[in-house]
């Protein structure tokens, strides 16, 4: 495997030097490699990279976010995605081919406030993102605590292959919505486990980079034994779900590779205490 | 707030490629070589009504300084020294890309780098300029006005000040009865030392001497470097957006000193 | 020539320091909750704050640039910050160190990953005692790392100058004052770039030299401050016993 020469890194640190690939967050002067944010550098056999540990969510095609609905146009409503640019959910997306400001209430279907779970279609260097609802697992929220978290954060917090959102989900009795721009929506059958998830939540955003993030967060839960991956009753948690394209490099801190995950939710059910 | 902005003036890219080719081998568009100024003419006592004036023709830029000289206060902290004050405006009349109003951002720096140039190297001796310490002092204002701007207004300009400042006629006050009075007699203005500035561009690579416009459209960085008589530095600014390194600062600074020289031979001309 | 003694008999300044010696610089990040990066630095009696937001939209929509960000800076001084009180509106001086300061951070950061956004930096003088825009520039670029904005590398800042006839490093507001040189340098320290440099005063050509390269030095000396406070707001005490020796081995590199 490629030997790095520092793995935490800044901007201006140079990674390594040779005749490779910048992927992420490095660029690439007279065959040397160098840092342009904070993070944890990485290789693998695509390449080098930096796994940002601070940073403005930038939008990316196909990723789900969770956005709160700001105001409309005659066309489409102004979505705030927590990110550099406001996106648009087109009203046709929403009422069909045949919508008409005239007959269809757009603030009736969706008003200033309201949460969406969305997936961003279009956005390139010239438009601001564009968004869709009409997919499974996409839509309004209708209940949920809401959280926000650093979106570089994401990813960790996901874990391998849905690994430690389930770990929580599963000690604390809830359902995590988490959106790829750092929104989360929380439901639970109890308030104690609703907070206890909110804590496990902020120890992951706190120290996503540390090593022994997960035994943490074991601690924190009580939980001893491993978590299975098998679908349970109670959750309705779809284990493909949390599919993450990582790299199968072993070496590799416990960050996760945070460009090609692919997060569906489901509106959450109405969750009744016993 | 500072803010980035693209330049104004779009260069056509069939001519940015003939100014870097013409570059490369040691020309630019209008002939000349890397390190030549363009052809400087300096007029003095132009306005009368000022206490001395110049205008300044280099290349395409001109510029017209006047002086006029009052009594007033001095400057906190330096009661013992008569006061000077530089402003320089680019009026709308200069390029089509001027809009009427409060000066920019790249106004003021022009002024405050020129008023430095001046003004570090003490130029002017102000201790000599005092009427009554700490009260009333000889203050004297040098005001450009940028008629046409083609680019380099750092240095067309410092030359009209210097020039305008080498041919004023001082007026002479004295105090009578706890009044200022113009006397009618005029004076040399006491003259310590003659700056120039020198303003250079890189281009790639390559360092040019005394832009024009077009070529401070393509510029990477600006750096404007003033000089005594002595072959002293007394005023530097670096502008723009890129950077230098440190060898390339050491040669403009060396090349800012050999054509100061050059130049401060025309300037001492007008001096009769 | 200046008159006042600003250097005693045994090679001390004004405030115990001697010609080399940098002034106590502190920086601590992440200060602001609403910024998405902040950070404050403490250099010598400097007290700056600065704040970054962005990337974010531009308001007003059409001063946005298609291909690039746009990057805003604005220096300000409270009136407070200095000996006689300071009137709030920007003064000329401000405006200038804004677009100084500005053109020193711009060259280090990767405009072109965010078109039609803008970065808003915003550097605020609590308290200034000479050399506040090298503080200021040194503040901002850590501030814009914080914000996890991409740069080419850090930006850091030092002055240098002449004072009774010897090139200092980091001179305070009395040398400003009283010296006869003040030349402030903001310097890339991984690509050997200037991107700040300016002069008052009177150099002759070796005395210039040694400046520049005293400044430079300086810079350095700041950039080591800089890094160690990213370093450890970031990754923290947490680094495991090798990765630490990992980076010391490739600091001497």
């Amino acid at each position: 495997m490629l030997e790095i020469k520092k793995r935490y890194v800044i901007p201006g640190d140079v990674i390594i030097e040779g005749n490779y690939r910048p992927l992420m967050n490095v660029i690439k002067k007279d065959n040397i490699i160098i840092a342009t944010r904070i993070g944890i550098a990485e290789s693998s056999k695509d390449g080098i990279k930096v796994i940002p540990l601070s940073g403005v969510y930038i939008p990316r095609i196909n990723d789900i976010v969770i956005g709160k609905i700001i105001d409309n146009s005659s066309l489409s409503w102004e979505v705030d995605i927590n990110a550099c640019f406001s996106a648009h959910l087109p009203a046709q997306d929403v009422f069909g081919r045949d919508f008409s400001p005239a007959k269809d209430d757009m603030k009736k279907r969706l008003a200033p406030g309201d949460l969406v779970t969305a997936r961003i279609i279009t956005f390139d260097r010239t438009r601001d993102p564009m968004l869709t609802i009409q997919e499974k697992d996409l839509g309004k929220i209708s209940n949920g605590e809401f959280l926000k978290i650093s979106s570089t954060r994401v990813p960790r917090l996901i874990g391998k292959r849905g690994s430690m959102i389930q770990t929580i989900e599963q000690a604390t009795q809830t359902r995590i919505l988490i959106g790829q721009n750092g929104i989360l929506v929380l439901t639970g059958k109890n308030d104690e486990g609703i907070a206890l998830a909110f804590k496990a939540i902020k120890l992951v955003e706190e120290e996503a980079h540390t090593s022994n993030l997960t035994q943490k967060v074991k601690d924190l839960l009580n939980v001893s034994e491993e978590v299975t991956q098998t679908e349970t009753n109670n959750s309705s948690v779809n284990n493909e779900d949390y599919v993450n394209n990582s790299n199968t490099d072993n070496n590799s801190s416990d960050m996760e590779n945070d460009h090609s995950s692919n997060i569906t939710t489901e509106s959450p059910k109405e969750v009744q205490p016993n | 707030m500072s803010l980035s902005k693209k330049s104004p003036i779009v260069i056509e890219q069939l001519r940015k490629r003939q100014m870097f080719d013409l570059i490369t081998n040691g020309k630019r568009l209008d002939g000349r070589s890397l390190e030549d100024i363009r052809d400087l003419q300096i007029e003095i006592n132009i306005i009368k009504k000022a206490d001395g004036s110049a205008k300044v023709r280099l290349g395409n830029s001109e510029v017209i300084a006047g002086v006029k000289v009052e009594t007033g206060a001095p400057f906190e902290g330096l009661e013992n020294k008569g006061a000077l004050i530089v402003t320089a405006e680019v009026l709308p009349i200069a390029s089509p890309y001027i809009e009427p109003g409060p000066p920019d951002e790249e106004t003021i720096e022009l002024a405050r780098v020129v008023d430095r140039g001046i003004r570090e190297s003490q130029m002017i001796d102000l201790d000599k300029l005092v009427l009554i310490p700490g009260k009333i002092v000889y203050v004297i204002f040098v005001d450009c006005s940028i008629i046409n701007a083609d680019g380099n207004l750092f240095d067309a300009t410092s030359y009209a000040v210097v020039a305008a400042l080498l041919s004023t006629q001082l007026p002479i006050f004295e105090i009578h009865d706890e009044k200022v009075v113009d006397t009618g007699k005029k004076q040399e203005p006491p003259i310590r030392t003659i700056p120039v500035s020198i303003t250079s561009i890189r281009i790639g690579n390559n360092i040019i001497i005394d832009p024009t416009a077009e070529e401070e459209a393509c510029m990477e960085s600006r750096i404007t470097i003033t000089t005594n008589s002595k072959n002293e530095y007394t005023a530097i600014q670096k502008g723009s957006t890129g950077y230098f390194t440190l060898e390339q600062i050491k040669f403009t600074a060396q090349t800012a000193r050999v054509k100061a020289e050059t130049l401060r031979t025309r300037l001492k001309e007008l001096i009769k | 020539m200046d008159q006042t003694i600003l250097i005693d008999e045994n090679g001390k300044r004004t405030d115990g320091r001697s010609i080399d010696d940098l002034r106590d610089v502190k920086i601590t990040i992440g200060v602001l909750k609403n910024a998405d990066g902040s950070a404050s630095i403490e250099f010598g009696k400097n007290k700056i704050i600065v704040a970054v937001y962005g990337p974010r939209e531009v308001h007003p929509k059409h001063m946005a640039l298609p291909d690039r960000c746009v990057l805003r800076c604005r220096y300000h001084m409270s009136p407070f910050s200095t000996d006689t009180r300071k009137n709030p509106a920007p003064s000329r001086r401000e405006v200038e160190i804004s677009k100084v300061m500005r053109e020193a951070l711009e060259p280090a950061i990767m405009l072109e990953d965010y078109p039609r956004a803008a970065i808003d930096v915003f550097v605020e003088v609590l308290q200034a005692d000479g050399g506040s825009r090298c503080a200021g520039i040194a503040a901002a670029s850590v501030a814009l790392a914080d914000a996890g904005v991409n740069m080419r590398d850090l930006v850091a800042a030092c002055a240098a100058g002449k004072v009774n006839d010897k090139i200092v490093l980091d001179i305070n507001d009395i040398e400003d004052k009283e010296g006869s040189a003040d030349m402030p340098v903001a310097y890339l320290p991984n690509l050997e770039q200037i991107t700040l440099l300016q002069l008052d005063g009177i150099l002759t050509e070796s005395q210039f030299n040694e400046c520049v390269e005293k400044a430079i030095h300086g810079c350095k000396m700041v950039y080591e401050i800089q890094r160690k406070a990213l370093i450890e707001k970031y990754f923290g005490n947490d680094l495991p016993e090798g990765e630490e020796k990992e980076l010391e081995e490739n600091k001497e590199n």
